[in-house]
């Protein structure tokens, strides 16, 4: 290792490649760019840096805290044409967002979450993020995902003036367990690193009385070196709690956990690719109780109004916590006062260590002794490190010793920002099916049992779902309570305290990189799609569905991973746009990548993952995906089309299709307008989305979630001309669900419905077989026990 | 008469304070939150309420094994808790809260209050969440059940729900005396004899696994009906007994 120290004397008489040997020997991962900028800045004050300043600037300008790399300039270029993009971000999702102008949008893209308008009477804001600690879960499982789901509920309890958590959400991709690829040194098998995640996440919700309630797993093998975990969080916010400001004078005061030496460097970790000299000490402890007391204090202050701003520790620690709320005010630290987990660690490393459950409040000094109360009461500790000031200037000292001592306008403006190249190649031409002749049957079993289709159970029974007895639409659902459901429905009454006011909210997830492989731009409106499709089946509101974005790539230097993130980014837009569904929030984690057995680059497929909140106006009338009672009609809604790229059925079959039918959303639009309006007059008994497996799969689950059977006639559905029997059994096309519909109601339901491709399948049946025909021939028939038996396996 | 006022005692960790709190009001109680703090320092009085909560939650994590810690700071407040019992005021822990009272000797009763019982890791070794059926103990003289159907169904939430008892004798006179208000269907942790929640001999203080604040409307419930006949479910008869036992 080059002798850092002596480098970091002279930083400003430093050759490029000296800058980039500092850089390597200090674990900062800047660009050499940056490390110019840096640089520059310093030979224009004229005074070398001491390390706590170069720190500050590594963790302020990281990938993970500023998002250099989507919300930089990028040139696209396709089929020999070329698009220049300012701003990536700004010029797809946020532009969206913009011209969308839904009033009830309360806070957007600004603070740790997006929040939209809750209930009736306008008094609450619904605030919801999502994150992604992928790095951290691929190096040490069970703590990387305990600290995931705690950060993201400290981006909830940082939001506005703090806002109270209500639903944990929680989305995982990992290599598949079957998978025989040879993994090259510490690299954990995706066994270990699934039963991990589902530990840590378990362990850490569960103590934080929070609903882990809402998600999805997804097998395959791009993922193996790399997992990617979503961790969410849902909470309600009085609208009058919304707006916060530091004031010159305020206190900083951190309460909760204390600082130690876990976390160093894990915002700067996760732009370095994994490797073997990954120190799993870059991923912290969690320590989930001392969260709950955090949680519990904040509540209280809170609402006697004893602090003018918070925010959460979260990457970078102190150093962007403080620099954040005190970016327009000036913050003078005094890192002395930190209480300490372990008394050696460097002043440097207090001011950027990321240890867990800590956050900052500002604090009007008048104000102490009435928190402190509070703290006390609750045994939950806290330190006052310091002041915010007015002179725009962040001066940071451990006893006499400068840490820090920069302008706030650098820090925040002085990061370079290089474009980057973005190319796409369209995947070669699009090749029929071959002709083939497996037997329905056996493909219908062989897609129930699919480690991307079979039961969660084993998983969600893990998590404790409905802690504070809201969820009154459960991610398990049926007659035996373990069918799978599209979305939940969270009626926040622990936090309103009103048992009499019925208003809810339902999320949702949209997520499919197979046709990402294929067309990322599809990939967005099919996630968009079937996030909103997903709430619709509850009979939330989807003219009021808000969405979160959260992007997971490789290595954002390769044009090609760039190119997808450019029509990915366009679909956002376009999808947003079409169905009135505004971005509220977003996250975007890249260099997911590490080198395989081989020394080769693996890297993980284009990930997006679309997350959707819709209001629900009264609970009660929610829908679950089971059947209900024998003799009720079934209805199709959309048209089933061609092509089966992208689905599990060309995954198990592998005939080499890669056709996919586009989203047409202006008509799934018009469709979802009618079937909502079909739920809230009672003529609906049952919905579920067809997804991943198709028609058939989607009929089985309604099947054995309700303990009865249906005879289908398949050839009623609305479909496209010379659709095979295989696409309309197992075919994945977009915008379409299944209903049951009340019998007395069957009429009223025709004329609502009427001129739209919404048809009739056949009728719920006592006996308990799942009969589908094709005019006169049998597709396929057989017990739903059978059925249910195979889809209901141990995952874990 | 002015509404009988219960107290939900919550510590570090305590998670179902308030949907414990709101069941307790929507039955007919004034409910308060209370921290074991504001007890040791003398602010509160245990005796100054009609009914005593305790929610469910990981207290202090559950560190050392569930409730102990809690169990531990009530010693300090031992007499008050007595008197309370003693007085057949009503008492309800639900899961975290029936290993406090596990762990502090009240439940099950035993002479001297030594513990004669335990909590013990679920047989799946891990946190367990489910709605499962429960047989309901018509002979019992829990004032918490009165009223219910055979059969009820509710959801569990634990990783500590496996009821065992030491000294065969305990469990015989327990048995006998029917203070095994609830019972598992389908034994889902390994409980001895299927044992869901226990009662004492005046019959006023019941600890159980599952979680009655979970199921106080039938829209709370796994399988929804197209339209609900009843709003009302099982678990609010738990609360409501309680208001109507104290007038």
């Amino acid at each position: 290792m080059a002798n850092f120290e002596t480098l970091l004397k002279k930083f400003t008489k430093l050759s490029p490649k000296e800058l980039v040997q500092l850089d390597k020997a200090c674990g900062w991962s800047l660009n050499a760019a940056e490390l110019t900028a840096a640089q520059a800045c310093f030979r224009r004050i004229r005074r070398e840096p001491v390390r706590g300043e170069l720190e500050t600037i590594a963790q302020t300008w990281s990938e993970h805290c500023k998002h250099k790399t989507f919300s930089g300039p990028v040139r696209f270029r396709s089929k020999g044409k070329t698009k220049r993009y300012k701003n990536l971000f700004k010029e797809t999702i946020v532009k969206a967002t913009k011209a969308l102008n839904k009033p009830w949008c309360l806070s957007v893209f600004k603070d740790n979450a997006g929040i939209v308008e809750f209930g009736k009477n306008k008094k609450w804001g619904l605030a919801f993020k999502v994150e992604t600690h992928n790095h951290p879960c691929a190096v040490e499982p069970y703590g990387g995902a305990e600290t995931g789901v705690g950060g993201v509920i400290r981006d909830i309890l940082g939001v506005g003036l703090g806002a109270k958590p209500v639903l944990n959400t929680d989305n995982f991709c990992f290599g598949r367990l079957a998978s025989k690829m040879k993994l090259p040194p510490r690299a954990l098998p995706p066994e270990r690193v699934f039963r991990g995640v589902v530990e840590g996440v378990r362990d850490y919700g569960n103590r934080m009385g929070i609903p882990t309630a809402s998600g999805g797993i997804y097998f395959d093998d791009g993922y193996l070196l790399n997992p990617l975990v979503y961790v969410g969080c849902a909470g309600l916010i009085p609208v009058n709690k919304i707006d916060k400001k530091v004031r010159p004078g305020d206190l900083i005061v951190s309460i909760g956990g204390r600082t130690g030496r876990d976390g160093i460097h894990g915002a700067t970790f996760s732009s370095a690719n994994i490797n073997s000299e990954t120190s799993p000490g870059a991923v912290q402890i969690g320590h989930a109780i001392n969260e709950k007391k955090t949680l519990d204090v904040l509540m209280k202050a809170r609402d006697l109004n004893l602090y003018d701003a918070v925010t959460d520790c979260g990457a970078g620690g102190f150093s962007s916590a403080v620099g954040e709320l005190g970016a327009e005010t000036g913050a003078r630290v005094r890192l002395e006062n930190a209480r300490l987990k372990d008394s050696a660690l460097e002043p440097w490393e207090i001011w950027v260590s990321e240890s867990q459950e800590r956050m900052i409040l500002a604090v009007p000094p008048g104000r102490l002794p009435a928190l402190e109360d509070i703290l006390n009461a609750e045994n939950c500790e806290y330190c006052v490190l310091g002041e915010f000031t007015c002179d725009a200037r962040l001066l940071v000292t451990f006893n006499n010793e400068t840490v820090a001592d920069l302008g706030m306008a650098f820090l925040h403006e002085g990061a370079p920002n290089h474009e980057k190249e973005a190319v796409f190649t369209p995947s070669a031409a699009r090749r029929p099916a071959k002709k083939n002749n497996r037997p329905h049957l056996r493909t219908l079993k062989e897609l129930l049992a699919h480690p991307n289709i079979c039961s969660r159970h084993s998983v969600i029974t893990q998590y404790d779902y409905e802690v504070q007895g809201g969820t009154v639409i459960k991610p398990l659902q049926g007659r035996s309570g373990d069918g799978p459901g599209d979305a939940v429905v969270i009626w926040p009454h622990s936090v309103t305290g009103d048992l009499n006011d019925f208003a809810g909210f339902a999320a949702a997830h949209g997520f499919n990189p197979p046709v990402g492989r294929i067309d990322p731009y599809q990939m967005a409106l099919y996630s968009v799609d079937e996030a909103v499709r997903n709430l619709l089946c509850v009979g939330a509101e989807v003219s009021k569905a808000a969405i979160l974005d959260n992007f997971c790539a490789a290595s954002p230097k390769n044009p090609e991973v760039m190119g997808g993130l450019a029509l990915a980014a366009e679909g956002c837009h376009d999808a947003a746009m079409a169905y009135g569904a505004p971005f509220i929030s977003g996250k975007d984690s890249f260099y997911n990548q590490s080198k395989d057995a081989a020394g080769r680059q693996y890297p993980i497929p284009l990930s997006l993952l679309i997350s959707a909140l819709a209001p629900v106006e009264d609970i009660r009338k929610a829908v679950t995906i089971n059947f209900k009672e024998a003799g009720n009609p079934v209805y199709l809604a959309g048209i089933s089309r061609k092509g089966l790229g992208g689905s599990v059925y060309e995954e198990i079959a592998g005939t080499g299709d890669n056709l996919i039918s586009a989203v047409l959303m202006k008509e799934a639009v018009r469709l979802y307008a009618a079937v909502l309006k079909a739920m809230k007059r009672g003529f609906v008994a049952a919905a579920h989305d067809v997804s991943q497996g198709g028609l058939a799969v989607t009929l089985s689950e309604m099947a054995f979630s309700g303990e009865l059977g249906a005879k289908l006639y398949a050839g009623g559905a609305a479909a496209e001309k010379e659709l095979s029997e295989t696409e309309l059994l197992f075919g994945e096309s977009p915008s379409r669900l299944v209903m049951e519909v009340v019998k007395e109601k069957e009429q009223e339901f025709l004329k609502l419905v009427k001129g739209l491709p919404i048809r009739k399948l056949g009728f719920v049946r006592l006996e308990p077989v799942l009969d589908i025909q094709l005019g006169d021939k049998r597709l396929l028939r057989e017990d739903i026990n059978i059925l249910k038996g195979l889809w209901k396996r141990e995952l874990l | 008469m002015s509404k009988p006022k219960a107290i939900i005692l919550r510590v570090t960790g305590t998670n179902c304070d308030i949907e414990t709190m709101n069941s307790f009001k929507y039955a007919g109680a004034e409910a308060e939150l209370v921290h074991i703090n504001e007890l040791l320092s003398a602010k509160k009085k245990v005796l100054d309420y009609d009914i005593m909560a305790f929610p469910g939650g990981f207290s202090y994590g559950d560190d050392i094994s569930a409730g102990k810690i809690f169990a531990v700071k009530m010693a300090k407040l031992a007499e008050d808790f007595e008197a309370f019992i003693k007085d057949a005021r009503p008492v309800l822990g639900i899961c975290n809260g029936f290993q406090i009272l596990v762990k502090t000797g009240f439940l099950p009763q035993n002479r001297g209050n030594k513990l004669a019982a335990t909590l013990y890791t679920n047989d799946c070794g891990h946190f367990m969440a489910k709605w499962i059926k429960l047989k309901v103990n018509k002979k019992s003289p829990c004032i918490f059940t009165r009223g219910l159907p055979d059969e009820i169904e509710l959801p569990i939430a634990n990783g500590e729900g496996k009821f065992i008892v030491e000294d065969k004798k305990v469990l015989d006179g327990l048995l006998r005396l029917n203070l095994h208000a609830l019972s598992y269907c389908d034994n889902p942790n390994g409980s001895m004899r299927d044992i869901a929640g226990v009662t004492n001999k005046s019959g006023a203080c019941l600890g159980l696994m599952p979680h009655p604040e979970r199921n106080l409307f039938a829209y709370q419930q796994p399988d929804r009906p197209a339209g609900f006949k009843e709003a009302l479910a099982a678990g609010y008869r738990f609360f409501r007994n309680a208001v109507e036992y104290v007038k």
